[in-house]
């Protein structure tokens, strides 16, 4: 079995722009047939998560980066932005092929 | 669905605003008055911005003004805001016209809506509708034709 990613999506509250931005790198995943599975989530579930990658907004990269839990992030700009999430996570991927 | 928690009440059409935190606690103040969130929650979402970045600023011109669900969110609610001038975030996505305050309690029940805002915002003709409607009827109105066709 090729190994499947597993990401956190997440935000600030854990609702609201983490859910929109999850819904949007699911179509990116399904339409591109990537191999991360995700779930959303606030920055608090970082504690718990044991994945492989964290997806969240721009803004908040600079302050998960300097978090040890954090095991490698992805800092989209523009949520509705597929070419972006996509750009993203295929360069996060081939650097770990 | 999105337009459950959107009522004609949380839509305000050109709205001037002095800065960023201006806009944020007028686009939230009919959610405040209709109960739909506590004071706390529009002091959260204001903290967090100054204390971690413009996180709200989710796409181009695009804020989603929102707080942590524990912070006040006390029942589901979207509004939507125009500006008359837009206002810098500090953000790529500057400057921002549209906001989108939203009340997210702590529960997966809208995230259909959610869905279907993201798609909606995905929409560049729904903002080149949203510029030419008049009235908060009409952008209710919007709302619903374009959830619709999802």
């Amino acid at each position: 079995m090729p190994k499947v990613y597993r990401a956190l999506v997440c935000c600030r509250a854990g609702i609201g722009s983490s859910m929109m931005l999850e819904a949007k790198c699911k179509q990116v995943i399904a339409e591109e047939g990537l191999p991360i599975e995700t779930r959303h989530g606030s920055v608090d579930e970082l504690s718990e998560f044991d994945g492989d990658l964290v997806i969240t907004m721009t803004d908040l990269v600079g302050e998960l980066e300097a978090d040890p839990r954090v095991p490698s992030s992805v800092g989209i700009t523009n949520i509705v932005d597929k070419d972006e999430i996509k750009q993203k996570l295929v360069s996060w991927l081939d650097a770990r092929a | 669905m999105l337009s459950d928690l959107l009522d004609e009440g949380f839509v305000q059409l050109g709205v001037e605003a002095d800065d960023w935190e201006d806009a944020v606690r007028t686009s939230t103040r009919p959610l405040l008055d209709a109960g739909k969130i506590a004071p706390s929650y529009v002091e959260d979402i204001i903290s967090g911005v100054k204390d971690l970045g413009p996180y709200i600023v989710i796409a181009p011109h695009v804020a989603l003004p929102h707080a942590r669900p524990e912070c006040g969110a006390l029942e589901p609610a979207v509004g939507v805001v125009t500006l008359r001038e837009p206002v810098e975030f500090g953000s790529a996505n500057d400057p921002v016209r549209y906001l989108f305050p939203l009340s997210a309690t702590d529960d997966d029940g809208h995230l259909g809506a959610l869905q279907s805002l993201v798609e909606i915002l995905s929409d560049a003709d729904f903002f080149a509708q949203l510029d030419r409607a008049k009235t908060p009827a009409k952008v209710v109105e919007l709302v619903k034709a374009k959830e619709g066709r999802l």
